[in-house]
């Protein structure tokens, strides 16, 4: 799974937001922001990375077991699959 | 000389830019006018422009909204950008009046104008251009004016950027930073854009957001409102010494 091509990733007033650019702008005009688990998530997207992979990283940074880690993971690739940003 | 492939050449919100006259421009930038420039800051060039397919659009609207946002796209580059919005200059400050189409923008600028009188100028209807210099916001004038063709060139202080919802009691509160973003974010060139320009907007966006006061408006096309959003407005300003 990668993050596709047309999103810009910038932290505004303090809080990271993800914006579309060109194409991807005509067909999700809104905007998300993102959490500081949600920036190392969208980070290993934009080099490409699996379900599990994106568990570790998960692991490596905060106290949660693995089932939640994986829930997690789960969760925020369905709202990038739900705007249409991940391939 | 030939007034179908002329050029203009124009001081537009303190940028000197060079428009092609086809397609009705040129009474539209007649305010903006200046003799001739030999290193334009903003070149809008009539061969990029794009036709829409998915609808009829005259040689005119093709113009006009290619040319705005050609310029609006290179106003990037210049600590700048627009909100569509309907802007009012009074007592040496622009408050701009924004929302999606058919919110009321233009009845509550109006609104200004029968409660303020004469010295409240709406200088435009559409797209006004914000620039940061020297550390402060100004608001400007542009040939983008929108359908009513309400154009002044004036740059003023801004004071404050107001969104209206229309509602059945009047209500005013500030945004909060998120809430803001995603307000202004709406109401601004998005489409279009590459990397590099998105990452300005938001970076001019960011530094907006920390420095002018953004409010919501909930209100009825009364006079209690133009009241109402004036006085708390202009409060705001003054307190942070805008």
């Amino acid at each position: 799974m990668k993050i596709k091509n047309g999103f810009v990733l910038r932290e505004v007033a303090g809080t990271p937001v993800v914006l579309p650019v060109g194409q991807a702008s005509v067909d999700f005009s809104g905007m998300l922001s993102l959490n500081k688990s949600g920036v190392l998530l969208w980070k290993a997207l934009e080099e490409g990375s699996d379900r599990e992979a994106l568990a570790d990283a998960l692991l490596a940074e905060y106290e949660v077991d693995r089932a939640e880690a994986l829930s997690d993971v789960d969760e925020f690739i369905e709202t990038l699959t739900k705007i249409g940003c991940i391939e | 000389m030939d007034g179908n492939n002329s050029i203009l050449y124009c001081r537009i919100a303190d940028l000197i830019a060079e428009i092609p006259a086809e397609g009705g421009l040129a009474p539209l930038c007649a305010g903006y006018a200046i003799d001739s420039a030999d290193s334009p800051d903003i070149v809008v060039r009539a061969s990029d422009y794009h036709t829409p397919t998915k609808f009829a659009a005259t040689k005119e609207t093709v113009a006009y909204m290619e040319s705005g946002f050609q310029f609006y796209r290179q106003l990037l580059r210049f600590n700048g950008f627009y909100i569509h919005s309907s802007a009012v200059a009074y007592e040496g400050r622009a408050y701009l009046f924004s929302g999606p189409s058919g919110m009321g923008k233009s009845t509550h600028t109006r609104l200004w104008q029968s409660t303020f009188g004469e010295e409240a100028k709406i200088f435009n209807d559409d797209k006004p251009v914000l620039r940061r210099i020297d550390g402060r916001w100004y608001a400007y004038g542009t040939p983008w004016c929108g359908k009513n063709h309400i154009n002044i060139n004036m740059k003023v202080p801004l004071g404050g950027i107001c969104f209206l919802k229309q509602a059945e009691e009047n209500r005013i509160r500030r945004l909060g930073s998120m809430e803001a973003l995603q307000r202004l974010l709406s109401q601004t060139l998005r489409k279009r854009l590459n990397t590099e320009e998105a990452a300005r907007l938001l970076s001019h966006v960011d530094k907006l957001i920390q420095e002018i006061p953004i409010f919501e408006l909930e209100n009825r096309p009364e006079p209690a409102a133009a009241l109402l959003s004036y006085e708390t407005m202009r409060r705001s300003a003054e307190e942070i010494g805008l």
